[in-house]
């Protein structure tokens, strides 16, 4: 799908040409983000039409968007010049457009339901009350921010772009349902992230104020000025790590993450599925440009300066360890997810301070790679486990989110019992799924950059987390249903189940092509530095070297 | 021609150097449809497999299974004796079909493992294949009929396909491998077939036992193979064989006298007697007799058991590189003793189809000793006239067994040659009998026995310390079987009728018993066999008679036979006999350095041998180191061993002969359950016992390996219990657990709870960080 340029990879002049590019070749990096913009408007034209054929095509729009935006980035220009990921974009946008077609399945009817049953049987359509056309307009607004993180090329484009990205999911949150658990949600969801944005805007202007510039690089860049400095100095630090910390909240780390289980249990499965992906997804992006600027080194100096790269160690430590001695503790499969996506995060930090290592390691000892082959499966098969809550309520018509209504799944609605087992399965990373090589890329670059202990660390959570990941995956498989509960009801919204089944399929349809999917992502995450950046400066000082050897 | 590089281009040169006591032949490429010969059965077995899948098993109401595993069955020995005619002795087939393994870490010899899947087929595989997919095919054709009452028929049906493929690739595959793979594939459809009934414990318990005995083998087979590919750096026999041809090792130095040239065969044998069941790890097969009848027949008798046989004859110029042959000592010696020992119990079991299986022991017996006194071409022509005519008694017993609702002891049945509708079981399972008795002239058994026995006393003593005492034990055996085999067909099948039915009623037992339950006397109506059993028993017990004829062509090469081993890595006719002239070149062309070693060490004893050349082919008497009484063994052997056989039968007819059989007049039985025996067995007291007790050899395993191992595991349960489960895996759980109590309040669901923890947060790490780099 992906058209590859390997040959004006090498010829690629890194840091070179005009300090900002043409309008026009900016323009024309974002054509995928274009047509997004261009399909949301359509569709929130289109909810609100009073033809219910018309409306019920908001959903056909967005993914015909979708998949177009998808050919657009995979046939768009492979190669930035100037960047210092320059194959990013791409890969990045295409595994975009292809979660956001999964989970726009998981999404449908998630709201208008009760409006929709009043207009079938004769009544006006209620527009003031209506949300279809915000609900699938937004999402696709924070698609469409999400892939503008990936083309960014200046701070305040990706500070615009993380914003755009959230901003609808905060309302999203809040119309999934009409419950007051929903609201709530919705409303921490807000303020908190505010409060991040705010800490990630601060760090901004630190770095700016350090650097003198918020082009993320180019000739006067973050990047060139940080290595004419050649080291990184207490504005500059104190900028890097706030706005790590505001990327935090993002990707739902510690120690932005108080707000992921009540937000994901709050909102409605499918939007909860959406919330594990698309800021997350942002976040890590955000923090591979960010981080990039800073510079791993290049000359075999491997490693971040030393304090980046303590705290992103601490942070991922405790990422992990947080999430999955908490989801230990929870009788809420939306819960255990929502911890088990902190951990998820946790994981993939270990990518992001592995970096991306030189050019002869190979395809599974680039962190960055990593890094992104594991959004990639997290997004396949954290959708399967969603879509199973989404598709399954109690007569009551509440969610069956207790692990409990779980029992015997396999055998009383052996698709949906079958999709949660395999999910489960991939996350715990039993070789058999694709969750497996994920972790075994973090793990193999992890090793590749010396931090043993971390991965040690990373191994006993694996470990912990097959606690409840085998609860997850035994439940429908092995015990039978308590016969005093109610039989669940399966939902009339045959796309939900269909997202299940895709993601299922997915986590080992996928296998015999990982190989392949790896050179790919690795390919995206060609590091194209060649200085040394700020850390082998930092590294060559003595009083670092020992923290440098860990 | 010293050193040998690990190349293609050098191997085509030193593929025709003959150094040794074996020719080595470059092969060709085969064609490409001999993939077909294990490819068929797999479509088989897959398709049975579907069925199990997606349509429930109907209980044997639907023969498709059946019907279309015998088609491609038949498919597969068609493209075999396809094969090879078109082969026709040239040189050796290799049919690549695709790349399975392909490893390579550097770029020396030694420093990659290829092993594809190939197949090799020279005269050793030819013969092999032969019998293994006709016989497979005549046996599928029986369980058809044989099975049709049995739950999970497409079940069978798919482990009979399947272990028609792995036994291909145990015999076909170009490299030791693809062989292991086999080999592990067979004893996988052993257990799975042993435990065909896994409602029945006995069944379970024994298809473990056979498994878990098996593995003993198989170790050993795992490590001889790790060991050639450390040795010579390749586990394909093209390149192995060339390089053993001129006893060097992969870096070109000398074997002769290293700790390898002795291992590598003493592994090699380790694996062979587990899976051909030798002392000691022949306990499983006679269990293994609670698997289905068919499956006794073709893969504990005529074909899986043999793979060991097959195993020692693919590998002996490896055997023959140690200069002391201590490998072919230990093979001709266990080989010998597993012949007696299984002999003498089977001469006291009183189940038809366990005196069967001990006959399968005591014949596998004398083919590992015909290898161990290097009559490989003995031991091959037995396993083939063993395969006929082993099948033929199976299957005769599995229609008794069939018709008499699983009935099998011998003191309960009687006189079926005058039953209605069993004179065809009968005869195949009187011509069965001769041959196994070795009646003289007349019967295949009687020439593939005494080849072995008659090599036995040719071979001197100095190549294989006391093989003449190694040959009368053989003689003796030879008439303990004659005596067991119609001790069982005097008993069962001639005299008066008279029977009682097993306990197994078959779901169309009404029919016969005519509403009575099937289990009284009276009532019960014996089940002749129908048209699949009679047809392919008749044809079986036809193809064990001719199987006489390979005796009588192709003289140059002792038989067809030992024409088909001459063109094959087995190709070590004794440099001791008469009629190999090549190989008396091999054994005094001592130029290479390499060459093989019974030359010297035989030199005291047989000293003909170096002035004894293809110039004078015909005197023979002159070579013969060994000798029997005095005359070549050869010839004596006609008389010795038809001498024993007579006594054995004539021995059996006195002891459970019928009154008045046939004029006779020998036996006085007149009933099912007394006879003679009886009283000379009181006579002889805890011998008799102790044979009957199978010489309580499972008891002291029971007791010195069993009970230990259950001791131990007790103390291993406990420690895991209790250190393991209790203070590791629960401890461990226990933090986490802990850990996830003190963090649960953080999660207080309050939103300026979370924007305190946040920014306390924050405020840590910057602090941290600032304090870092102030």
């Amino acid at each position: 799908m992906i058209s590859y340029l390997p040959t004006l990879l090498a010829s690629a002049p890194p840091l070179s040409g005009a300090q900002v590019p043409p309008m026009i070749s900016k323009l024309s990096v974002i054509v995928p983000e274009i047509v997004m913009f261009v399909g949301t408007c359509l569709v929130l034209m289109l909810g609100l039409s009073k033809t219910a054929s018309i409306r019920r095509s908001c959903v056909g729009v967005a993914e015909l968007t979708l998949i177009i935006a998808g050919i657009a980035a995979a046939t768009g220009p492979s190669l930035v010049a100037e960047s210092l990921l320059p194959n990013l974009m791409p890969f990045a946008k295409v595994l975009i457009a292809v979660v956001g077609l999964v989970l726009l399945l998981l999404l449908s009817g998630t709201v208008d339901r009760d409006i929709e049953a009043a207009a079938a049987v004769g009544r006006p359509f209620d527009v003031l009350h209506s949300n279809r056309a915000e609900f699938y307009a937004f999402f696709l607004f924070s698609l469409t921010g999400l892939m503008l993180c990936a083309s960014a090329d200046d701070l305040i484009w990706l500070f615009l772009a993380l914003e755009l990205t959230s901003l609808p999911t905060y309302v999203m949150v809040s119309i999934s349902t009409s419950k007051t658990r929903t609201q709530e949600a919705g409303v921490k969801y807000f303020f908190l992230g505010a409060f991040s944005a705010a800490m990630l805007l601060m760090g901004f202007t630190f770095i700016y104020g350090a650097t003198g510039t918020t082009q993320l690089f180019g000739e006067t860049s973050i990047a060139t000025a940080l290595a004419a400095q050649g080291e990184l100095g207490p504005i500059a630090l104190l900028g890097f790590v706030l706005a790590i910390i505001g990327l935090c909240f993002k990707i739902a780390a510690v120690p932005m993450h108080f707000y992921t289980p009540d937000v994901y249990q709050g909102a409605a499965a499918g939007v909860s599925a959406m919330l594990a992906f698309v800021p997350k997804t942002a976040g890590f992006l955000a923090l591979m440009l960010l981080v990039s600027a800073i510079g791993w080194g290049v000359d075999g100096a491997y490693g971040l300066p030393p304090t980046i790269r303590l705290m992103l160690w601490v942070l991922a430590a405790l990422t992990m360890t947080y999430g999955n001695v908490l989801a230990l503790m929870q009788r809420s499969v939306k819960r255990i997810l929502a911890y088990s996506s902190i951990a998820h995060s946790g994981y993939m930090l270990v990518g992001i301070l592995a970096g991306p290592g030189l050019a002869g390691d190979g395809a599974p000892s680039n962190g960055l790679g990593a890094v992104l082959f594991y959004l990639l499966c997290y997004g396949v098969m954290n959708v399967g486990a969603f879509a199973v809550v989404a598709s399954l309520k109690r007569q009551s018509d509440d969610e069956a989110e207790d692990v409990d209504d779980l029992r015997g799944l396999c055998k009383s609605h052996p698709m949906l019992g079958w999709t949660m087992v395999a999910s489960a399965i991939s996350m715990l990373g039993l070789p058999i799924a694709i969750g497996f090589l994920g972790k075994l890329y973090l793990f193999t670059a992890g090793l590749r950059a010396g931090e043993i202990a971390l991965i040690v660390v990373m191994g006993l959570n694996s470990a912990i987390a097959a606690f409840y990941y085998l609860r997850l995956a035994f439940t429908p498989m092995l015990e039978i249903p308590n016969d005093r509960d109610a039989p669940l009801v399966v939902t009339q919204f045959t796309m939900r189940k269909l997202a299940g089944a895709v993601s299922a399929l997915g986590v080992v349809v996928l296998l015999p092509f990982a190989g392949r999917l790896a050179t790919m992502s690795d390919h995206a995450a060609t590091y194209t530095r060649t200085d040394t950046g700020v850390s082998s400066v930092t590294t060559a000082l003595p009083e670092h070297a020992s923290v440098e050897e860990h | 021609m010293s050193v040998i590089a690990n190349s293609p281009g050098v191997l085509s040169t030193l593929a025709s150097a003959t150094a040794s006591g074996f020719t080595f032949h470059a092969a060709d490429a085969g064609p490409w449809w001999m993939a077909l010969v294990p490819g068929l059965p797999l479509l088989g077995a897959m398709i049975c497999l579907a069925m199990l899948l997606f349509k429930r098993d109907s209980g044997g109401r639907s023969r498709l299974p059946a019907h279309l595993v015998t088609a491609l069955l038949a498919g597969s020995f068609l493209i075999t004796l396809l094969g090879f005619f078109g082969w026709d002795k040239g040189a050796p087939w290799v049919t690549h079909v695709f790349e399975w393994i392909n490893i390579a870490w550097g770029p020396g010899a030694g420093e990659s493992l290829a092993a594809n899947v190939s197949f090799y087929m020279d005269g050793l595989s030819w013969l092999w294949m032969l019998f293994v997919t006709g016989l497979a095919t005549a046996i599928c054709l029986y369980a058809s009929e044989y099975m049709a009452n049995d739950k999970g028929y497409a079940r069978f049906f798919a482990a009979f396909a399947l272990f028609v493929v792995s036994m291909s690739c145990l015999v076909m595959g170009d490299n030791l491998v693809l062989l292991y793979l086999g080999w592990e594939g067979v004893g996988l459809c052993s257990y799975l077939l042993i435990g065909y009934f896994y409602e029945k414990p006995s069944a379970v318990a024994a298809a473990k036992k056979a498994f878990i005995v098996n593995r003993i083998g198989d170790l050993g087979l795992a490590l001889a193979i790790y060991l050639i590919f450390t040795t010579f750096g390749t586990v394909r026999y093209e390149e192995l064989f060339a390089m053993v041809s001129q006893g060097v090792d992969g870096s070109g130095h000398a074997l002769a006298d290293t700790w390898q040239a002795t291992w590598i065969p003493l592994l090699l044998m380790i694996g062979a007697f587990g899976k051909s069941a030798q002392f000691p790890l022949y306990v499983w097969l006679p269990d293994a007799m609670e698997g289905p009848t068919p499956v006794s027949a073709l893969i504990h008798a005529a074909t899986m058991v043999t793979a060991g046989v097959y195993l020692i004859a693919r590998m002996y110029p490896l055997f023959l590189l140690d200069p002391s042959l201590t490998a072919l000592h230990i093979v001709a010696y266990v080989g010998t003793f597993t012949a007696f020992l299984a002999a003498t119990i089977g001469m006291a079991q009183f189940d038809i189809k366990r005196i069967m299986a001990y006959s399968t022991l005591s014949q596998l017996g004398y083919m590992f000793a015909g290898l161990g006194v290097m009559a490989t071409n003995g031991a091959a022509y037995h396993v083939f006239t063993h395969a006929f005519f082993k099948a033929t008694l199976f299957l005769a017993c599995g229609a008794v067994m069939h018709g008499f609702a699983g009935q099998l002891d011998l003191r309960k049945l009687s006189g079926l040659w005058h039953i209605k509708g069993w004179r065809i079981v009968s005869i195949a399972m009187l011509i069965g009998c001769l041959n196994l008795a070795g009646i003289p002239l007349i019967t295949s058994g009687f020439w593939s026995k005494d080849m072995i026995i008659a090599e036995a006393f040719t071979t001197p003593n100095g190549v294989i310390a006391g093989s003449s005492v190694i040959g009368w034990v053989l003689l003796f055996t030879a008439g303990l079987t004659a005596y067991y085999t119609f001790r069982v067909f005097f008993r069962v099948f001639v005299g008066p009728v008279e029977y009682v039915p097993g306990d197994e009623a078959h779901a169309d037992d009404d029919d016969h018993a005519h509403g009575n339950s099937g289990h009284s006397d009276e009532h019960f109506h014996p089940h002749a066999p129908g048209l699949a059993i009679n047809l392919v028993l008749a044809g079986l017990a036809i193809g064990a008679t001719l199987a006489i004829i390979p005796n009588f062509i192709d003289k140059d090469h002792h038989g067809w036979v030992g024409g088909l081993l001459h063109e094959s890595t087995a190709h070590y006719q004794s440099g001791f006999t008469h009629h190999e002239p090549d190989n008396e070149h091999a054994l005094i062309d001592a130029s290479t350095g390499a060459a093989l070693v019974p030359v010297a060490h035989s030199a005291p004893i047989h000293p003909p041998a170096t002035s004894h050349g293809a110039d004078t082919p015909h005197a023979e008497e002159a070579v013969h180191a060994g000798s029997f009484l005095g005359m070549d063994p050869h010839k004596a052997m006609y008389y010795a061993s038809a001498f024993f056989a007579t006594v054995g039968i004539l021995f059996a007819a006195f002891l459970h002969g019928p009154v008045g059989m046939w004029g006779l007049g020998l036996g006085k039985r007149t009933s099912a359950a007394v006879s003679r025996a009886d009283a000379w067995k009181r006579a002889l007291g805890p011998i008799g016992r102790w044979a009957e007790h199978k010489w309580y050899v499972d008891e002291f395993y029971a007791l010195v390996l069993h009970a230990p191992l259950r001791v131990m595991a007790h103390i291993f349960h406990a420690f895991d219990k209790l250190i393991i489960d209790g203070a590791l895996v629960d401890g461990t759980g226990l933090l986490p657990r802990l850990v996830g109590r003190t963090l649960r309040p953080m999660q207080s669901g309050v939103l300026q709870g979370y924007a305190t923890g946040m920014a306390a947060g924050i405020g840590v790490i910057v602090l941290i960080v600032l304090v870092m780099t102030l």
